[in-house]
């Protein structure tokens, strides 16, 4: 115990020594540190977000449809008495939520311009409790009235809709009809989900199925949201209670997103290996110095009977000692630079147009996972041990008596 | 103090191979990254203005705010005429979109029915090499429809299809066409949504001979595109703008600025800490010669000298390493522009942004190659600043007197 004790003080004593060296060092990993974990947060939080938000405003994690309806889009192919098929989901242990939607594919005009879009016919209420619609809302209130719609932010700028502005819209019904709606805009959304802020328009579900002239508990989409982990199970589940249906996971709705998600998981992967790497080469620099600066000193050491494993050990803790106050630096920059910007958000307002049209908020919010910080911690500890094994593996071919003879 | 410098650069071997290394990684690693970044850019807007855009787009000065058959180009042979003289432009046409419902049997879809001169197209778009079926350069009542708009109304080549629209003096439409040719760019919106008819035909159905939504014109050099743009705003008449490719693609432009943007802060993530490294190698360098530097201070060696000759060492170390890392970073970026790296399988995500090509090429560009290397000097530079001072910090009798 006092051998420990011993070595313990020694190597804290030494690693300090040298203070503009260490406190170099400790900055070193620190900041760097910090910086990576806050823009990993940053990247994560940018896909997460799109995802999270695309989730919410559309598919949930996983969607039916009719057989069909996906490849041709036409309302022939549709779900019914999807209430029913709803009620029996929410039944499912798994299943926080479910809703059903309706949709259909027209052209939506205004006394000038002219665009195809989809209708969609929704339930505030479900939709609230479903994915926080409320939050999608950018301008205007959130009730239909008489003939209300709701525009996406995008198709909104495209025919130069404003709260109030009249829009008409023409599609074709049940019967093989086209029939139109004259409706008045009372809100528009801002989704961040480019497939609906560019094209879409909501007005009550019975509005549009009336429209459409199918019976009232139709449906082209049932969306579940669930918070379990095994999806693709809960997915054999519906499949099973609905075989006559599409039954679609979320990755297998957008798998543009996911592989934007895996990109950057790669991306994150990279810049973390490159740059403890470079972090490995500073420590070993330090650490290799810091030996050979004490070589007559651990020469004496050795010749008065002091075991070799009492000075590798006081030099692997000394490495652990920089290792972990660059560590701890490192967490409290990186916790700063996430808080903030989880918080705060980094405003890139200048770009709003451009991130818009790709589905992403003007603002992106960080997010703060414990596995920067584990993953991080270990990697330090890694190359901070493995920054003294050369040093050590010299020192211990030296024979005591050269060392003491030995000027550096 | 040259000599000197380049004696200890010998000398000091762990130290000057660190930093060499550590240079020639930096400078290198950021040519090459900064020219697929570039490069991407690049071809993701090669893509979006060859595919339909164009370079630049003449409009009646309200048509894109309030739209509208309103703010039509009623002389379009006029304008055309003017634009006869201008240097520098590839190809110009005219154009006229609207809008309708487009019915097959008991499918229907909204499409966007533009009128064209086909001729002209093929050296203003990508529309003749997107053909998958039929005939491009068709006339009469012919179509040539995007394959997935084609799916969805399930039609092919010889199918006849129901229109209902208006015509530019607002007088309903209701045609037959035939579709005689089907192609697909890959940007889904654009294949789902478009339908194209020579212009002639198309006159004659819309009431609209002379008259057309903008004209299009492509840039033979696209550096020149702005100085062509300025040359035609000053020739045409007051009520009429032209846009260029940068306000007609904002939103894709703002992507790429914001990418790099991205791109840049990564960066610096790796810059800081190979500055740290280099700076803590140059530290403990300058460390472990405090002793030497105060003999030399004690023999007569200024301060100036002292710091002078650690600059040199560091100058003659990064110039050695950018020596080898930029030609070889100049010739990846220039190897990977001539023979671009395909990435099966990005089409998938990109497509919906209008990406429509998976070749990632790299940019050359030799400014950027030059700022890119500048950089890196003065950073190395920089990191010989607070050795210089540690070392400054000691008057010779303490160097000297230092263990």
């Amino acid at each position: 115990m006092y051998r420990v004790r011993t070595i313990l003080h020694l190597a804290y004593r030494n690693a300090f020594l040298r203070k503009s060296r260490a406190i170099l060092l400790v900055m070193m990993i620190g900041l760097c540190m910090g910086v990576m974990v806050g823009l990993e947060g940053l990247y994560d939080g940018m896909s997460l977000h799109m995802i999270d938000k695309t989730m919410r405003s559309d598919c949930g994690n996983i969607s039916l449809f009719a057989k069909k309806y996906r490849l041709e889009d036409d309302i022939k192919y549709h779900i019914s008495e999807a209430d029913k098929k709803v009620q029996q989901l929410k039944q499912l242990h798994d299943v926080v939520y479910a809703l059903w939607r309706i949709q259909s594919s027209g052209l939506a005009q205004t006394a000038r311009k002219s665009t195809p879009a989809k209708l969609i016919g929704i339930n505030i209420d479900d939709e609230e409790h479903f994915g926080k619609f409320s939050e999608f809302l950018k301008e205007g209130e959130l009730n239909f009235g008489k003939s209300g719609v709701f525009v996406g932010n995008e198709l909104a700028k495209k025919l130069k809709l404003h709260i109030g502005s009249k829009v008409i819209f023409t599609t074709q019904d049940a019967h093989l009809e086209i029939q139109s709606i004259a409706l008045r805009v009372k809100a528009i959304l801002h989704t961040t989900n480019i497939n609906l802020d560019t094209r879409a328009l909501f007005i009550p579900r019975e509005t549009l199925t009336t429209l459409l002239a199918l019976p009232k508990n139709s449906a082209t989409q049932i969306a579940v949201i669930s918070k379990s982990k095994e999806i693709k199970t809960l997915q054999k589940s519906i499949q099973s209670l609905f075989p006559t249906l599409d039954v679609k996971r979320f990755v297998e709705l957008y798998p543009q997103l996911k592989q934007m998600q895996e990109l950057m998981s790669v991306f994150n992967q990279i810049t973390f290996f490159i740059v403890m790497s470079v972090v490995f080469i500073g420590i070993l620099g330090v650490m290799y110095v810091s030996i050979l600066d004490r070589i007559r000193e651990f020469g004496i050491l050795l010749s008065i009977g002091y075991a070799y494993r009492n000075i590798r050990l006081q030099v692997l803790i000394e490495a652990l000692l920089l290792g972990v106050a660059g560590y701890l630096l490192g967490t409290i920059i990186g916790l700063a630079f996430l808080g903030y910007l989880s918080y705060y958000g980094l405003n890139l307002s200048m770009f709003a147009e451009g991130l818009n049209s790709f589905g992403l908020d003007s603002t992106l919010y960080a997010t703060m996972k414990l596995s920067y910080f584990i993953s991080t911690f270990f990697a330090i500890i890694f190359a901070s041990l493995l920054s003294v094994v050369l040093p050590l593996r010299q020192l211990k071919k030296l024979n005591p008596i050269e060392i003491i003879r030995s000027t550096s | 103090m040259f000599a000197l410098a380049l004696k200890n650069i010998r000398y000091y071997k762990g130290r000057s191979v660190t930093t060499f290394l550590l240079t020639f990684i930096a400078a290198y690693f950021f040519i090459v990254y900064v020219a697929f970044m570039n490069g991407a850019h690049s071809s993701m807007l090669k893509n979006a203005l060859e595919v339909y855009t164009g370079s630049l787009q003449i409009y009646q000065k309200k048509y894109r705010s309030e739209g509208g058959y309103d703010y039509l180009i009623e002389d379009t042979s006029a304008l055309l005429t003017l634009l006869n003289p201008i240097q520098g432009l590839k190809a110009y046409s005219s154009r006229l979109e609207t809008y309708g419902i487009a019915a097959y049997k008991e499918n229907s879809s909204a499409i966007m029915l533009t009128g064209v001169d086909f001729l002209k197209e093929t050296q203003l778009s990508e529309l003749k090499k997107a053909r998958v079926k039929g005939v491009y350069n068709s006339t009469g009542d012919c179509l040539y429809m995007g394959e997935d708009l084609a799916t969805k109304l399930h039609v092919d080549v010889g199918s006849s299809i129901s229109f209902i629209g208006s015509a530019v003096d607002y007088s309903f439409v209701a045609e037959r066409f035939r579709v005689c040719g089907v192609f697909k760019t890959g940007m889904y919106d654009f294949d789902t949504q478009s339908a194209f008819m020579n212009r002639d035909y198309f006159d004659t159905i819309f009431f609209s001979q002379n008259i057309s939504t903008y004209i299009v014109a492509m840039a033979e050099d696209m550096k020149k595109n702005e100085h062509i743009a300025s040359q035609i705003a000053e020739k045409v008449p007051p009520d009429l703008k032209v846009y260029t490719w940068k306000e007609l693609m904002k939103s894709m432009v703002q992507l790429m600025q914001m990418d790099s943007f991205f791109g840049y802060v990564s960066m610096a993530l790796f810059f800081l800490v190979i500055f740290f490294v280099i700076m803590i190698y140059g530290f403990i360098n300058v460390s472990s010669r405090i002793k030497e530097l105060g003999i030399l201070r004690s023999i007569g060696v200024s301060e100036h000298n002292i710091s002078a000759l650690l600059f040199y060492e560091m100058i003659i170390l990064t110039l050695l390493a950018l020596i080898c890392a930029v030609p070889l970073g100049a010739f990846t970026a220039y190897y990977f522009e001539v023979h671009p790296i395909v990435i099966s399988g990005m089409n998938d995500m990109y497509r919906a942004y209008g990406v429509v090509s998976d070749e990632v090429p790299t940019l050359f560009d030799p400014f950027t190659i030059a700022w890119n290397t500048l950089l890196v000097f003065v950073l190395n530079l920089l990191s010989a600043i607070y050795p210089i001072a540690y070392v400054r910090s000691f008057t010779p009798v303490e160097a000297i007197r230092h263990v």
